[in-house]
């Protein structure tokens, strides 16, 4: 595992897991933004490839006194990122400000040490070309480069909306270092109907989400393992945040 | 002279002092983008990468989402929120947010198809095409036998089609049916005037019976921004959810409590609320006879009806009571052939509870005038009912049409097969879709005109079903229509001139005009994705209980299903399309277990149910209702209520593309039409099952 690296300014996602209905518009909006190619069978797992996954998680109780939650998981961008110090090829990095996992797809082997490193499951190798229908292709966003076969990728947190937001800073004479609360949101942030995501710099207190994080309800997922997530999920349901973490029988819940 | 040594030492500095270039290192680079630089891979067009956003409103999304789209260079790209939407606030829905990419759906239609003599379609130009539905238009005109039927919701799109039916000697013009016209018989039965909405967002209780507010029920994404907006991450709710239904679906998800009720048990539900209503003091002067009807509905009989235990009713009428806004939303999961009873008697306890125009409650809307000369009035609009004209055409108790016009709807595919869509069709003299892709229905016609997509064509939005405000949004081309694609409007319009008729206007966008001018708006406000917002309401007028009617309709129900038969529940979600769409190409990845397994519909139940059937998860049987029959696989979800079983909606398209066909079944092949007691609405219904080993 990587040493720790701190960075001034740290991208982080909150999402509300008690907000979250399973809608999907997340999933798609990702899709759309990052140039990711539809598949026909989307449960086929060799060729559906998705930087965000909706799961569904569950109390475990039997009828009447189920229940059921969503949980969008995009890639933690782990502060010690287990996905960078294996990869041989530096096509994964985590080095610049905002504290990002960087996905180099070019330099990328397709050995897939960072898939089986990755305790979340985030990073998806293309074990086929991707294919849009005809004229789909038309769509395809000039910001995300289209992967080819034999590439590993995963979400970025929309890394090239940072660099638009930064650009946009210059042009208008701010600091591209200071970016207000929402000049820079990832594509699911922005597309969920229901508000559930929250993103920002959680280092900057006149960001949201640097409050956010110390709601005495929010977890990140396997937090034990010490990858240190920039993605903390919140929910008021005891049961929901035991499930974020592998938790012996004994033991009280987080929150 | 070079020695052994000297070479030796050339060779060693050469290959040191390229080490210390960058050649190497750029080379390998260079060559790492080479091997994944394939021409088959699509390369990104960015030109000059301008890019630029035009506002406009979704037609593929009942919801109504203001969007914004990105374009590059003029391609658009993507659909993202609009903030400034006043409706829609910057959320955008999976459907809306996949409209873009599904401009370029294999199954989009590309040029008029006419069918030949053997069944099999050829490609005609445009001319021909229009020749040929002119011809059978004058035909129709002469014989009165045009009947029209539209898969638009809410546009002045209704508007031209009835007016062209009505100027053409037919009152035979339909809406698909849906929600707003169950609701708006329901209003009728009350003797209530106007149209209905329901202020969700200014609500601080809301008790959904049926109806899913946060996944396809109403403007749904309205519904979620305000419920999101009330529900601050950092801070106590400002609005609570209660969900009564057979299936923990994704509004269950959402909601403070999930009710589950059986499927069919909704009137026993909401009687059983009125009774410990009125039990707890409400006025019942006015309203006696839904006092008397209600008094027997104790909590306990209602647990023997609905499943639901007594105090968890007990519970939700604490919750009303304590409310400062309350109100209740009836709805069905489909969205589609509901039944009008329990609409009235969610609308008679939204009464009772006074909720009736007040913010937050159930408010009476005004009607929008028509702007096409003899375009029926959106009450006689409502009145009209596709699924008994059909009936009565496959029973032989009326006329065929001799030209059935369908724009944008896919009834084939999305109505009860036993509805006799298949036997219209096959009787019409002759039949034409207006379709933007080539699905189950226009594949039965017997010409096909390639539509315009929403994002392609000027087109409007007028108060989305289940709106509590008067909303005005206009659709806008960002973009030409794809291949030879046409706005259906304008090939009406002129049409309709070329036929003798005048309509009022000659292209579509001059009677949106005429529209906007007719409700005070700015065209240039609205082109730049300003909507119209008004609270203005109808006074309420005495409304009288129907009581003979819901007493009519609740004789009889309530039956528990007999042994080894289960109850069947849908649950929809709005990112597997519409019944007048599909699964868009990127919403293929939402679907999870709970709606296939091995690629057949997910017959879901809960674990108890599992065992007193004998079966055991992933079993392949098949659901057997009559001669109907539905092949799925067990799947163990204890979100089902007890002695049902709930199956997805949306699926089993047979002719759509790549992205619909073969996955899974349409749970339509277990519905039938049945006439609602009382009403006399076609309703559709799915009788009790029995699971049939495979």
């Amino acid at each position: 595992m990587s040493a720790t690296q701190e960075f001034r300014i740290k991208w982080g996602m909150v999402i509300d897991l008690d907000k979250c209905t399973g809608c999907g518009s997340c999933m798609v909006a990702c899709q759309a933004e990052n140039n990711v190619a539809p598949a026909e069978d989307g449960l086929n797992r060799r060729r559906a490839l998705n930087w965000l996954l909706v799961y569904r998680l569950s109390n475990g109780k039997p009828f009447p006194d189920h229940d059921i939650a969503y949980l969008p998981r995009p890639c933690m961008q782990c502060g010690k990122p287990s996905c960078v110090s294996v990869c041989p090829v530096v096509a994964t990095t985590k080095d610049e400000e905002g504290g990002i996992v960087s996905q180099v797809t070019p330099r990328c082997i397709g050995c897939r040490y960072c898939m089986a490193s990755c305790p979340y499951h985030a990073r998806y190798f293309n074990w086929h070309d991707p294919v849009w229908p005809a004229g789909m292709e038309k769509t395809l966003t000039p910001d995300v480069s289209v992967r080819p076969r034999g590439v590993v990728e995963k979400c970025t947190f929309c890394h090239h909306r940072l660099m638009a937001a930064k650009d946009r800073a210059y042009a208008e004479g701010r600091d591209p270092e200071k970016l207000p609360d929402g000049a820079y949101v990832t594509s699911c942030t922005e597309a969920c109907p229901n508000g559930a995501i929250s993103f920002g710099d959680v280092n900057n207190p006149e960001h949201k989400v640097h409050e956010l994080i110390k709601s005495p309800y929010a977890f990140r997922l396997l937090e034990r393992l010490g990858t240190d997530p920039q993605v903390w999920y919140v929910s008021r349901r005891e049961w929901v945040r035991r499930l974020g973490d592998n938790y012996l029988n004994n033991e009280p819940t987080k929150g | 002279m070079l020695d052994r040594r000297g070479f030796l030492k050339f060779v060693g500095g050469a290959a040191v002092g390229t080490l210390a270039t960058p050649v190497v290192w750029k080379g390998l680079d260079d060559l790492s983008i080479w091997t994944q630089n394939w021409p088959w891979i699509p390369r990104l067009d960015k030109g000059n990468n301008l890019n630029t956003y035009i506002s406009t409103t979704s037609k593929l999304c009942p919801s109504a989402c203001g969007m914004r789209v990105r374009l590059v260079n003029g391609r658009p790209v993507r659909v993202l929120g609009d903030e400034s939407n006043p409706l829609s606030r910057g959320g955008v829905s999976a459907l809306a947010s996949a409209e873009v990419q599904l401009r370029y759906s294999p199954a989009r239609l590309k040029r008029p198809l006419r069918r030949t003599a053997d069944g099999t379609f050829v490609a005609i130009p445009w001319y021909e095409a229009e020749a040929l539905l002119r011809a059978e238009l004058v035909k129709a005109a002469r014989d009165g036998g045009l009947m029209c039927l539209s898969g638009d919701e809410n546009g002045t799109m209704n508007e031209l089609l009835s007016a062209l039916t009505v100027a053409m000697g037919s009152s035979d013009f339909y809406l698909m049916p849906g929600e707003a016209q169950t609701t708006a018989a329901a209003w009728k039965s009350l003797g209530g005037r106007g149209r209905v909405g329901y202020d969700f967002a200014r609500s601080d209780f809301v008790l959904a019976v049926g109806a899913g507010v946060l996944e396809n029920w109403g403007p749904v994404v309205g519904n979620r921004r305000a419920w999101g907006r009330a529900r601050p991450q950092d801070g106590e709710p400002a609005m609570r959810l209660a969900y009564a239904g057979p299936v923990q679906n994704n509004t269950a998800a959402g909601a403070d409590w999930w009710l589950p009720i059986r499927p069919g048990s909704e009137m026993a539900f909401l009687m059983g609320i009125a009774q410990l209503l009125f039990a707890q003091g409400c006025p019942s002067a006015g309203v006696e006879s839904f006092a008397e009807l209600a008094a027997v509905w104790t909590p306990e009989k209602v647990a023997r009806a609905t499943g639901l235990a007594p105090e968890r009713l007990q519970q939700v009428v604490e919750q009303l009571a304590a409310a400062r806004a309350p109100l209740i939303i009836v709805g069905t999961d489909l969205g589609q052939g509901g039944e009008a009873a329990p609409v009235i008697l969610g609308m008679a306890l939204n009464t009772l509870l006074g909720r009736v125009n007040q913010d937050g409650g159930l408010r009476i809307l005004p009607e929008p005038e028509p702007v096409f000369p003899r375009a029926m009035s959106y009450g006689d609009m409502m009145a009209q009912d596709f699924t008994a004209a059909v009936r009565a055409v496959a029973d032989k108790k009326r006329a065929a049409p001799s030209l059935l016009m369908i724009y944008e709807a896919n009834p084939v595919y999305a109505m009860p097969r036993g509805a006799g869509v298949e036997e219209l069709l096959g009787s019409a003299g002759f039949s034409v879709s207006f379709s933007c892709f080539l699905d189950e229905t226009a594949r039965r016609c017997d010409l096909i005109l390639p539509s315009a997509m929403g994002l392609e064509r000027f087109d409007d939005v007028n108060t989305p079903f289940g709106l509590g405000e008067i909303f005005y949004a206009l659709c806008q081309p960002v973009a030409e229509p794809l291949y030879e694609s046409r706005a259906a409007g304008d090939v009406l319009l002129d049409l309709a001139r070329l036929i003798g008729l005048d309509m009022g206007y000659a292209t579509f966008r001059e009677a949106l005009e005429a529209r906007a001018a007719s409700l005070g708006l700015d065209w240039a406000g609205l082109m730049k994705g300003e909507c119209a917002i008004s609270r203005a309401t109808l006074p309420l007028e005495s409304l009288i209980f129907p009581s003979g009617l819901i007493a009519e309709a609740l004789e009889g129900r309530f039956i528990q299903p007999e042994k080894g038969a289960l109850a069947v529940a849908t649950f929809t979600k709005l990112a597997f399309g519409t019944a007048d769409s599909a699964i868009p190409p990127f919403a293929t990845k939402l679907i999870t277990d709970a709606e296939l397994t091995a690629g057949e519909l997910s017959a879901s139940m809960n674990s108890a149910t599992i065992r007193e059937l004998g079966l055991r998860e992933g079993m392949k049987i098949r659901l057997v209702a009559g001669e109907m029959s539905l092949p799925a696989r067990v799947r163990a979800f204890e979100g089902v209520a007890m002695g049902t079983v709930a199956l997805a909606a949306g699926f089993g398209h047979t002719n759509f593309d790549a992205f619909n066909n073969g996955k899974g079944a349409n749970v339509m092949d277990l519905f039938t039409t049945v006439e609602e007691p009382g009403t006399g609405l076609a309703v559709w219904r799915c009788p009790d099952v029995k699971i049939v080993k495979a």
